[in-house]
């Protein structure tokens, strides 16, 4: 078993299943990966049987949120030191997880984040999207003080202690901006790199035209309950005492 | 009038409490959660029974009809009673979210067993008859079935 764990959560992706695991496969060699399903009502979950992935099926939908922290347990559970999620629908580069592997341990963060705007490549989003992307940047600067440039990014990579807290606390849905503040606030280090990006191929964005309204006002008060205040964990109750990981 | 709207409310408050009452008795609503409505049902009879005390009250707070302040009690018994619900959504939407994600994990170890097995050609097989006392262990048998592939190696030669 390898050490690094790649999480794709996967809701309706029967276009881009294939396509993301085998360039994980292909371009990823050091990390295992364990494909969360989310109950997906297409192909999804046939295709990945009979492909051989490996799959968790979820028994019922229950958001990305609660997909991702399934994932988290998962990277618990067997014992992994490194995971890092990455987005079903084929908009991440599998090209990239080897470097951020590397920096995660060389530098021995906490979490690293891949953002599109430090170098300005590959797809950058829509004028309308940036705007809230710069607003979350700006939240996250005023709460902890540390820049984060690609806030909404998917593309997150944590070691152990945040895997057991992920695998504890994890946001109902859009986690990413939120759970940066509330990562470094108990006091984890964050570094960003940067990575390049595609735009979608086929499906949907879960966060469509309808949604953004209520992704904003809900992304915008949980970084607020975030950053203000009491916080219920502490740093230690996290902390891995056994390197290795608990045996099934 | 003032008796009539307090034979009214007492009327009603004391059908209300006698309907939970019996859903609770029916196992409907469990108890825990009907107690914020008793609460509610009680204090309502001790007003409507005393109603000096909501004249008092009305007065204090500058209301001129005690009939308002009633409204205005009604109004806080309901966001009382819908908080304590959004607490008891809260707390059962985490549980039912970890039932989701450990039971979607346990029919993962399911299958990486049952995989296991299979590659070994090992069946597992129900016993039907079992003592109470022995734990699930005992309830399955685990049988090695001849390998297929040596009989159709055996023909080939």
């Amino acid at each position: 078993m390898k050490k690094a764990l790649v999480i794709i959560p996967a809701y309706n992706e029967e276009g881009n299943i294939i396509k993301t695991v085998e360039d994980i496969k292909k371009n990823a060699p050091s990390f295992d990966y364990v494909i969360i399903n989310d109950c997906s009502k297409d192909d999804t979950m046939r295709l990945c049987e009979k492909s051989g992935y490996n799959v968790v099926n979820m028994p019922l939908n229950s958001g990305i949120g609660a997909a991702v922290q399934c994932g988290y347990l998962y990277a618990k559970r067997y014992g992994y030191e490194y995971a890092v999620q990455v987005d079903g629908d084929g908009q991440h580069d599998a090209a990239f997880l080897e470097e951020m592997l590397s920096i995660i341990k060389t530098e021995k963060m906490n979490m690293l984040i891949g953002s599109r705007f430090i170098e300005k490549e590959g797809f950058q989003s829509s004028g309308a999207r940036r705007m809230g992307i710069n607003w979350f940047s700006r939240l996250i600067k005023i709460f902890t003080g540390e820049t984060v440039t690609d806030p909404t990014s998917g593309m997150r990579m944590v070691g152990r202690d945040v895997i057991n807290f992920f695998a504890e606390e994890y946001p109902k849905d859009y986690p990413e901006p939120e759970t940066a503040i509330t990562v470094l606030k108990l006091g984890y280090t964050l570094k960003e790199i940067p990575v390049r990006m595609k735009a979608r191929e086929e499906g949907t964005s879960s966060i469509s035209f309808k949604r953004a309204i209520y992704y904003m006002f809900k992304v915008t008060i949980a970084c607020f309950m975030a950053g203000i205040g009491y916080e219920k964990y502490k740093k230690e109750d996290f902390m891995d005492r056994s390197y290795g990981g608990e045996k099934l | 009038m003032m008796f009539r709207l307090q034979l009214i409310i007492a009327v009603a408050t004391l059908i209300a409490f006698l309907y939970v009452g019996s859903k609770v008795k029916k196992r409907v609503i469990e108890l825990k959660y009907a107690l914020v409505w008793f609460f509610v049902a009680i204090l309502f009879l001790v007003i409507d029974i005393f109603p000096g005390t909501l004249e008092y009250l009305s007065d204090l707070m500058g209301i001129e009809l005690p009939i308002n302040m009633l409204m205005l009690f009604g109004f806080g018994f309901i966001l009382l009673i819908l908080y304590t619900f959004t607490i008891v959504i809260t707390n059962q939407d985490r549980r039912i979210k970890r039932l989701i994600q450990e039971t979607a994990l346990l029919n993962y170890r399911l299958e990486e067993i049952e995989g296991a097995l299979k590659k070994e050609n090992i069946k597992v097989k129900k016993i039907k008859t079992r003592t109470a006392d022995e734990g699930p262990e005992h309830k399955v048998k685990l049988v090695k079935e001849k390998k297929e592939v040596s009989e159709t190696l055996e023909e080939e030669e």
